[in-house]
């Protein structure tokens, strides 16, 4: 099954034009019943578990249900991602709990800045690349020496 | 990576010569291609600056690893520009784990710990923004492109679909970066029912580079070089930080450690077989041989591992108890981070690694030039990295352009430049992206593409739509109809194919030269009846293509497979007919190139040219 909608959960992302999980879905795999209006995974069997439509789902209503032609039944890993972290609660089919948390970023939500705060001095000629040679650490970047160049 | 490396790159030239940027995704740039569920190591990070390692030593690594054929240009390209790339990742927000003293943590000699869970998400934000905020960029999604847009001899862009709405898309362009991935589900994988999809490299990885590139007639490069994972049995788990940074070991049923006890074999594999590290398809070929001795199952001894690094703890028990829970958490961050159904097969089978072992196997072969595989284009190398001798073979005007004018390639779409991985992808995007924009400096002319041309590859690219349209009612059901094919049973009858005749698990990755020239026969009717594919909507479109790209990277597989006669990696397949290296003969890059006009395949081999002096032996053993 991997992915899989709780029908309690799913409220079809009504507000938006699109579900989340349909937006997010590497495979395109999840889809909106629009008669229900409830989401659902077309294709199990290509699903990669990568949990991104969990992940996203603003109402928590993905879960994950392991392979079944590998996977014995009974456990769940569930993820709860913020801005910052993400907490993933992993239950074991005997009923033991791990709960771990990580850090996913330094630095606030869509505020990457492409140059890193590093000056380019390359010009469109040079080995170069833009941010370089700031970003390499080094006063420049490296050059064959000793050998004859063409 | 490869292309939002390409996206900061190019939007920096792009604003300063007055240039336009578009980029075209299949799925949602956030979480989009190989990295899309996070990742917990970058694997490629060279350490200029701190004096770590040099350029040369990373040449060194690739070219012995890739068992002496590598492109000396291109890995010194991508590995003096990939720190660089790290740095930027950091200042982006990835977190890099770092020591007490400041120091990024290393999982091995070239590989970072990370805490990657949003690894893409960072990077395809740097990327957009620089797009969107620098105004020179136009961002498509759920566009999939099919293949190329020609004017003669260049590339002049390229044509998809929307798998949103009824709409076909033309890009004209001066210049095309390809950046669309390896192959993934060309072989059968193990599992064949739900499990299907939980392959090691994503199942949305579908051999686009490789048909985009082969169709425009590019020369390709290394197309016999796939890459054999050894993971964690089923769910794929990564085991490179158990290995470098646990310091695991792998054992067969007998307790024995095939890398001690298979050790002699390694001398039948000429100067490979005594570098360090071991080659990667050397080491798969040790326990290959253990499996194929009825010595399974092997066991990556966690808890072994596990113990030993505890056991310095073992007289402070607050130490000791502090030093546990460290290890539990990285190593099930190492899954959470990127193969999350691994966490969920040991919770299954309440495996904890501190208790007892978890088997690894050999996966399905994958087309991956960004890894330890080397399959891709043949692309020119950079100006300044040649000699006189290598100048002749390795450049042609333009960093990682294809032998195709205007056709640029990075990460999985260029080969002979391995373990670029996801870090070294993001530089060489980089540097494909500016070499493209001096190449539309210089080359400022807008390509023709007359209309004719257009509507052709529109009824092409939407012919599986007409086929199921026409004849859906011949049946009382859609999925079997003598007058087409439905895209899942065309990815079964190409997976039977590969794995029966071109060395799949089944045949234990083994063929020889009459197994492969029966795998072409089939192929050749798998090929005519890619023209009764047939889609029901625009997402059995997209897989429609998905697999008739699949079954070309099969092609130019097989054929490269029978035109080297020799065996130079035997734990990625190998020639039962032609079971040795051959030095004095193959020595040498394989090439293929498909010649669209003549609708036929030339095979040809390209010399394999040092740019760095040789190391010597006792440099090789000393890794």
């Amino acid at each position: 099954m991997p992915s899989y909608v709780n029908p309690e959960k799913c409220d079809g992302c009504k507000a938006l034009d699109k579900t989340a999980c349909q937006y997010i879905c590497p495979n395109d795999l999840m889809v909106l019943d629009k008669e229900k209006m409830k989401a659902y995974n077309r294709d199990v069997s290509m699903c990669w578990e990568c949990y991104n439509c969990v992940k996203i789902c603003p109402t928590q209503a993905i879960e994950i249900r392991g392979y079944a032609d590998f996977v014995p039944l009974g456990a769940s890993v569930t993820p709860l991602r913020s801005t910052d972290s993400i907490m993933w609660t992993v239950k074991f089919r005997n009923g033991t709990l791990k709960r771990f948390k990580f850090p996913i970023r330094t630095t606030e939500e869509g505020k990457a800045v492409p140059d890193g705060g590093f000056e380019t001095k390359a010009s469109l000629d040079s080995p170069e690349l833009f941010t370089e040679p700031a970003s390499s650490g080094l006063p420049a970047i490296f050059a064959l020496k000793g050998v004859a160049n063409a | 990576m490869a292309a939002c490396g390409a996206a900061v790159e190019a939007a920096y030239w792009a604003k300063q010569q007055g240039l336009k940027v578009t980029l075209v995704d299949k799925a949602a740039v956030d979480r989009s291609g190989a990295v899309a569920m996070g990742l917990s190591a970058i694997n490629q990070y060279v350490g200029l600056k701190d004096g770590a390692n040099t350029v040369k030593d990373y040449v060194d690594y690739v070219r012995s690893d890739l068992m002496g054929i590598t492109r000396e240009d291109l890995v010194a390209n991508i590995a003096r520009h990939v720190d660089s790339t790290v740095h930027l990742f950091e200042k982006w927000g990835l977190p890099i784990w770092k020591d007490e003293q400041g120091n990024y943590v290393h999982e091995g000699r070239w590989q970072l710990m990370i805490n990657g869970e949003s690894y893409k998400v960072v990077v395809a934000e740097a990327a957009k923004n620089a797009l969107l905020q620098s105004g020179v960029g136009e961002i498509f999604e759920r566009v999939f492109i099919v293949g190329p847009l020609m004017d003669g001899e260049r590339c002049a862009g390229a044509v998809g679909f929307s798998v949103r709405e009824n709409k076909f898309y033309v890009f004209k362009a001066k210049a095309t970066l390809v950046a669309m991935g390896g192959a993934v589900h060309v072989f059968k994988p193990r599992s064949s029912g739900e499990g299907m999809g939980r392959a090691w490299y994503p199942p949305w990885n579908s051999g686009s580079s490789a048909y985009f590139t082969i169709r425009a007639g590019a020369e390709m490069t290394c197309q016999e070089v796939r890459f054999i994972p050894v993971r964690f049995k089923d769910a794929y788990g990564p085991v490179g930080a158990w290995f470098l940074l646990f310091k695991s070991r792998a054992t067969n049923s007998e307790g024995g450690d095939y890398m001690v006890q298979r050790r002699p074999e390694l001398g039948n594999w000429g100067p490979y077989g005594r570098v360090k590290p071991v080659p990667a398809n050397l080491r798969n070929y040790l326990g290959m041989l253990d499996v194929m001795d009825g010595k399974g199952p092997i066991y990556m001894r966690t808890e072994e591992a596990l113990g030993k690094i505890a056991d310095t703890y073992k007289d402070d028990p607050k130490a000791y108890k502090k030093k546990m829970k460290e290890l539990e958490s990285e190593a099930w961050e190492d899954f959470l981070d990127m193969t999350i159904s691994q966490a969920i097969l040991w919770a299954s089978t309440n495996l904890q690694p501190e208790d007892k072992g978890s088997e690894i196997a050999a996966a399905e072969p994958y087309f991956i030039g960004s890894h330890s595989g080397a399959s891709g284009a043949w692309v020119s190398g950079p100006a300044d990295l040649q000699t006189k001798e290598t100048a002749p073979d390795y450049f042609w005007g333009y960093a990682n352009m294809s032998t195709v004018e205007g056709l640029f390639c990075a990460g999985d779409a260029s080969g002979a430049s391995s373990h670029k991985f996801s870090s070294g992808s993001h530089a060489e995007g980089r540097i494909a992206a500016k070499a493209a924009l001096k190449f539309i400096v210089e080359n400022n002319s807008l390509p023709a593409v007359d209309a004719a041309t257009i509507e052709s590859l529109k009824a092409e690219i939407l012919r599986p739509l007409e086929n199921y349209e026409q004849h859906k009612n011949a049946t009382t059901d859609p999925e079997i109809n003598p007058n087409y094919l439905k895209p899942r049973m065309f990815m079964f009858r190409l997976q039977k194919i590969m794995d029966e005749y071109a060395g799949g698990i089944t045949s234990q990755f083994k063929t020889n030269g009459p197994l492969l020239t029966k795998a072409l026969e089939l192929l050749a009717f798998l090929r005519e009846d890619s023209q009764k594919l047939a889609a029901a909507d625009l997402h059995e479109l997209m897989r429609c293509w998905e697999n008739t790209h699949r079954m070309w990277q099969a092609e130019a597989h097989v054929r490269t497979m029978l035109f080297r006669e020799e065996t130079r990696w035997p734990g990625y397949y190998f020639r039962a007919d032609k079971p040795a290296l051959d030095e004095e003969k193959w020595h040498v890059f394989a090439n293929c190139r498909f010649d669209p006009q003549a609708d036929a395949w030339e095979m040809r081999t390209r010399p394999m040219k040092h740019v760095f002096p040789q190391p010597q032996e006792h440099e090789m053993l000393g890794g």
